[in-house]
């Protein structure tokens, strides 16, 4: 659906802008969750090389750190990661490993928040999360511990569903592009998150349009007129109409800002990609003053 | 028996390309399943997917083979499971534990070991062919990877609760630090909190005559899957991220010692250029059209010289005007099918 893609676009957006970012991706595999590459920045985009900070946050890696924590002893500690049991109870301890996620994406937030406007570690931090059932996942992970457990991670379940269910503290961008079981899957996410999370999209970032889609209504009022050969003019015609359809869907059920975000056609290279795409990027309400 | 199973990231149009080539082989004269996880509302209807935990058969006019078509409902085929597989006074309890309804409520993970059930489950129901459309994910590979890490779980006979210790430290291997042991599992206890570990384990040994069962019929129904004679696998992706997804999935097989058959490049757009004049919007989206289509038309050659000879074949397909929302959208894919 172009989300790790849009997450960097955004993060190099603000980045140009001079304001740190920090962008969190949660893909399994770190080299993939950068499929999208930023080679060539320090040399194109200067400033926000100096700003912009990727990090791959791996599950499996927050609890090793965990075990390390609590048994100094680095013998005990790969003893107990290193058996059998313990691996394989991670593995398949229901919502463990999105409990540890969501933990330190918090810890995360909230150095932010805490710290004063010049001693802050960053202007944004940016979650390209999980594909739309995922993430569901991942936010109820904090609600069923505080629901089905006692004891500290019971109470740690419970910070974590307060923190996440407060929008001070989250901003949803839904990304989709107009297609049948995106929107659907969109519609779903958004009616969840506001009415279980409290936690209404601030903006919808609507994926890789068509000129048919941002054309003014009288201009393609005259196209639909005349008769049109070509098959492939017919079929970008038919797909940009079905796209007119569902964007006015999209606008009816969510009501926030929409930002269309024209499918790139050309690019020299990946971060001409990125690029592009951050100039359409203009999310009301999200952008901070320009830095002096 | 035939299996064939898609991987492919999401948005990529698994599940059409999945049913379409489920109708081809209908239509040729084989008795066809598709399994799906996730199809949209329409091609739900379309495919008469109904009930969480029965076939149904689509009606094909002409064909002469038969297509039916499957669900993957993780809750409904977990809740079978206990129905099937645990004592009729265990099964309440069961339901009802709280680890349960975490497993439940969040079922993550629990996708692919419930997909393998299923499987496991329509193999014994005589179709010459299953087709599988796997959960939109990276995580693909877990479809084969993760039912091996229940069953050795499931294999530590030891897990079993005996007032405030636990007998299976030895099967923790903990035994090598020695007479520390209980001392460094009580600390576990508490990084992991009694209660998680407590109830973790109280509902396994519920739960074991269930996963016990699971891990025998899961580690046959993998074997299956990783045999070449019977099981094909297929990877779907589009123009744009089929050079990524497809090497990602074609290494990550490798390792497994499966090569895949096909790779479907899905939602191509190849019209050709009729090099009509061009002004106005209409000019505008025609050379916009012609610049998307030219990258497809790069990326498809380019696939085809680095991977074309690690896969059996490379299959393209046309995105069609409207989304796929129906059995007409599917015979025409299908049509695509050499």
């Amino acid at each position: 659906m172009g989300k790790t893609t849009l997450s960097l676009a955004l993060g190099l957006r603000y980045g140009k802008q001079g304001r740190k970012v920090v962008l969190v991706t949660s893909h399994p595999l770190p080299e993939l969750a950068l499929s999208v590459s930023l080679a060539g920045l320090s040399s194109r985009f200067p400033l926000a090389a100096k700003n912009l900070f990727v990090v791959h946050l791996n599950p499996i890696e927050l609890i090793t750190e965990l075990v390390h924590k609590h048994f100094p002893m680095p013998m005990v500690a790969r003893a107990v990661l290193n058996s059998a049991i313990f691996g394989n109870l991670v593995d398949v301890a229901p919502g463990l490993k999105e409990f540890f996620f969501l933990g330190r994406m918090q810890q995360l937030a909230e150095r932010q928040r805490e710290a004063t406007a010049e001693s802050a570690d960053y202007d944004y931090l940016i979650w390209d999360a999980p594909a739309s059932g995922h993430f569901l996942s991942t936010l109820r992970a904090g609600r069923s511990f505080e629901t089905y457990l006692t004891g500290p991670l019971a109470a740690a379940g419970a910070d974590l569903n307060r923190f996440f269910s407060n929008r001070d503290n989250i901003t949803i961008l839904p990304v989709t592009p107009l297609e049948d079981m995106a929107v659907t899957e969109t519609l779903e996410m958004t009616k969840e998150l506001s009415e279980i999370f409290q936690l209404p999209a601030k903006a919808v970032l609507v994926n890789s349009v068509s000129p048919v889609c941002t054309a003014s209504a009288e201009d393609l009022a005259q196209l639909l007129t005349a008769n049109h050969p070509s098959p492939a003019f017919r079929f970008a015609l038919d797909r940009g109409l079905m796209e007119r359809e569902m964007a006015a869907a999209l606008r009816n059920m969510i009501p926030a800002p929409h930002v269309l975000v024209p499918r790139i056609t050309r690019w020299e290279n990946d971060l001409d990609l990125l690029a592009q795409l951050a100039g359409s990027l203009n999310i009301p309400g999200l952008e901070l003053p320009a830095t002096p | 028996m035939k299996i064939i199973i898609h991987l492919g990231t999401g948005g990529v149009g698994k599940t059409s390309v999945a049913a379409a080539t489920a109708l081809k082989l209908a239509r040729s004269g084989v008795r066809t399943l598709i399994l799906t996880t996730d199809p949209s509302y329409r091609l739900r209807t379309a495919l008469r997917l109904e009930n969480a935990l029965l076939e149904q058969q689509v009606p094909l006019e002409g064909a002469t083979g038969q297509l039916w078509a499957a669900l993957l409902d993780v809750r409904a085929t977990l809740d079978e499971a206990v129905r099937l597989h645990a004592k009729a006074d265990k099964q309440e309890k069961i339901l009802q534990h709280p680890i349960y309804a975490t497993i439940a409520s969040s079922l993550a993970g629990m996708q692919e070991l419930m997909a393998v059930e299923r499987i496991d489950q329509l193999m014994r129901r005589g179709y010459d062919t299953i087709v599988v459309d796997t959960a939109p994910s990276r995580h693909a590979l877990d479809l084969i990877d993760k039912p091996l890490h229940f069953a050795a779980l499931s294999a530590a006979r030891r897990v079993k609760l005996v007032g405030r210790t636990y007998k299976f430290v030895e099967a923790l291997g903990l035994t090598t630090i020695g007479r520390n042991a209980l001392d460094v599992y009580k600390r576990a206890e508490e990084m992991l909190g009694a209660n998680l570990v407590r109830q973790v384990l109280d509902f396994y040994s519920l739960f074991f005559p269930v996963a016990e069962g699971y891990s025998e019929r899961a580690k046959k129904t993998v074997e299956i899957l990783r045999n070449p004679m019977v099981t094909e696998f297929r990877i779907v992706s589009t123009p744009a991220k089929v050079l990524r997804d497809a090497t990602f999935f074609v290494d990550e097989l490798a390792t497994r010692g499966i090569s895949p058959e096909k790779i479907c490049v899905n939602r191509a757009w190849l019209h050709p250029d009729t090099r009509e004049p061009r002004s106005g919007l209409q000019g505008e989206i025609l050379d916009w059209y012609y610049a998307v289509s030219d990258s497809h038309r790069a990326a498809i050659s380019e696939v085809r010289a680095k991977l074309g000879n690690r896969v059996g074949e490379i299959l393209v397909f046309n995105e069609l005007e409207r989304d796929v929302d129906g059995l007409d959208a599917l015979e025409k894919i299908a049509s695509q099918i050499k």
